[in-house]
C-alpha cells in the first residue's frame, strides 16, 4: 500500500480536483492519496468526487485558516 | 443617501455571505455541465430565476414599481455573452464570484476584479464606448418575450416554474451518495451559518429571495432594477477617477456589500487568508478580467445581470445571453481543461510505448 501526498495549495478551482483525479488514476486499489489544498470551493468538489467515484475518505480536516487536507483511499 | 448606502450594503452583504457559504459558483456550474456532465448548479440557477420571476412580477402587478424591458441588441448580446463566458473560465469565477472570492482573500481575484472594472469603465466612458455603441446599432425594439407574443408574463412564468419543479424533483430523486464532511467543531446556529455544507438548492432559494428583495430596495432609490454587478463595478472606478457623484448609485453599495458579506462569512468560518496566485494563474486572472469586462459591458450584463435577473424578467436578452455565456464557458473549458488533459494522456501513453 502506497500513500501519495499531493500539495496543491495555491491552485484555484477546478485545478485541485483535476490534479487529484490524475494522481488517483496512477494509484492502485487500496493506495491512499492525501490532497492538501486551499481553494474553498474544493471543500465541496473534492469530497463529492471521492464519494461519487466510490473511493473512501479516511481523513478530512481543516488544518488552518483556509487550508484543508483530505485523504482518499482508492476503491 | 444614507438609506441607499444601508440597503445596498445589506442586500449585497446577504448575497456575498450566502454565495460564500453556499459555494455558489456559476462559472463552475456552467463548466461542470460539460466537464463532468453535472447540471446541479444550472438547476440551482433556474430555481433562483423562478423565485425571482414570481416575486418581482407579483410586485409589478401590485404596482410597487413599473418595469420596462427596453430593447434587444441581439448582436451585442450574443458576442458579449460568449466572450464573457470565455473570460469567467480564465479568471476562475464570474463577476460576482470574483467579488466574493476577493473577500475570501484571493489576490488572483483582486487582479481579475481590477481588470474587469477597468475594461467595463473603458467600454462606458472610455475609448471603447464607440465599440459598444456600434454593436448596439442592430437591435429589436421589443425585449420582453411576453409582449413579443402579446401575452401576459404569467403565461411564460407559470410553465417555466413547472419545468423547474420537474427538473429539481428528478434531480432530488436520483440516488444520493453521502458526501463526507468535516468533523463539526461548532454547534447550533454557529454550525449552520459558519461551518455546515449548504445544499446548493437551499442556497439557490436564498439567492432567489435576495434577488427579489433587491428590486424594491433599489427602486426606492430611483434605480429600477434588481441585482447588477457590471455597471456598478465600472461606476466605482468612474467615480474614483472623476469624483462625479452621478456615478454613485444603489448598485455601487450592492457590490461593496458582496465583498463585505463574503469577507464576514469567510472570516467567521476560518476561510479567509490572503492567497497569492502563481504567475500563470495571475495572468489568466488578468486576461479573464478584461474579457469579462468587455463581454459583460457589450452584452449589457454578467451572469447575474443577464443570467439571473434579465432571465427572470422573461426577456430575450437575458435568455440569449445565458445560452451564449454557457457556450463561451464550454469553449474555454475545452481549451483550458479538456485539450491539455488529452495531450498529457497522449504524451504519457507515448512515453510508455517507447520505454
Amino acid at each position: 500500500m502506497v500513500k501519495r501526498i499531493l500539495a496543491v495549495e495555491g491552485l484555484v478551482c477546478p485545478f485541485p480536483l483535476i490534479e487529484a483525479k490524475e494522481a488517483m488514476a496512477l494509484l492502485q486499489s487500496g493506495d491512499e492519496l492525501e490532497v492538501q489544498f486551499d481553494c474553498t470551493q474544493g471543500t465541496e468538489s473534492i469530497p463529492r468526487w471521492a464519494a461519487e467515484a466510490g473511493h473512501e475518505v479516511t481523513n478530512y480536516e481543516q488544518v488552518g485558516d483556509a487550508t484543508w487536507t483530505i485523504t482518499i483511499q482508492k476503491r | 443617501m444614507v438609506g441607499m448606502i444601508m440597503t445596498g450594503i445589506i442586500c449585497g452583504g446577504l448575497l456575498g455571505f450566502v454565495m460564500q457559504r453556499g459555494r455558489f459558483c456559476l462559472t463552475g456550474g456552467f463548466r461542470d455541465m460539460y466537464l463532468t456532465k453535472d447540471n446541479r448548479m444550472f438547476y440551482a440557477l433556474l430555481i433562483a430565476i423562478a423565485i425571482q420571476a414570481v416575486g418581482v412580477y407579483i410586485m409589478i402587478a401590485l404596482g410597487v414599481f413599473e418595469y420596462s424591458a427596453g430593447s434587444f441588441p441581439i448582436i451585442a448580446v450574443i458576442i458579449g455573452a460568449f466572450i464573457f463566458g470565455i473570460g469567467i473560465i480564465l479568471s476562475g469565477g464570474c463577476a460576482t464570484g470574483t467579488w466574493y472570492r476577493a473577500g475570501e482573500g484571493l489576490i488572483g481575484s483582486w487582479i481579475a476584479l481590477v481588470m474587469y472594472m477597468l475594461m467595463a469603465a473603458m467600454m462606458r466612458t472610455g475609448p471603447l464606448a464607440m465599440v459598444t455603441e456600434k454593436f448596439y446599432g442592430v437591435q429589436f425594439e421589443d425585449n420582453s418575450m411576453a409582449s413579443s407574443f402579446n401575452v401576459s408574463p404569467w403565461v411564460l412564468i407559470i410553465p417555466f416554474v413547472i419545468i423547474v419543479l420537474i427538473l429539481v424533483y428528478n434531480q432530488l430523486r436520483k440516488p444520493q451518495v453521502k458526501i463526507p464532511s468535516l468533523k463539526p467543531k461548532k454547534t447550533g446556529l454557529m454550525h449552520i451559518l459558519f461551518e455546515k455544507r449548504w445544499n446548493p438548492f437551499v442556497t439557490a432559494i436564498l439567492i432567489g429571495m435576495i434577488a427579489t428583495l433587491a428590486w424594491p430596495l433599489s427602486s426606492a432609490t430611483g434605480r429600477i432594477f434588481g441585482l447588477g454587478i457590471t455597471s456598478p463595478s465600472a461606476n466605482i472606478l468612474q467615480f474614483l477617477v472623476t469624483g462625479d457623484m452621478n456615478f454613485i448609485n444603489w448598485g455601487v453599495f450592492l457590490v461593496l456589500g458582496v465583498f463585505l458579506g463574503a469577507l464576514f462569512g469567510a472570516k467567521m468560518s476560518g476561510e479567509f487568508r490572503f492567497r497569492m496566485p502563481n504567475v500563470k494563474t495571475a495572468l489568466n486572472s488578468a486576461t479573464g478580467g478584461l474579457l469579462m469586462g468587455f463581454g459583460a459591458s457589450l452584452a449589457g450584463g454578467c451572469s447575474i445581470g443577464n443570467g439571473l435577473v434579465m432571465t427572470a424578467m422573461m426577456t430575450w436578452s437575458g435568455w440569449t445571453a445565458l445560452v451564449f455565456m454557457i457556450l463561451g464557458t464550454w469553449t474555454a473549458t475545452y481549451f483550458v481543461f479538456v485539450r491539455p488533459q488529452k495531450k498529457a494522456r497522449a504524451a504519457h501513453a507515448t512515453a510508455q510505448l517507447t520505454q
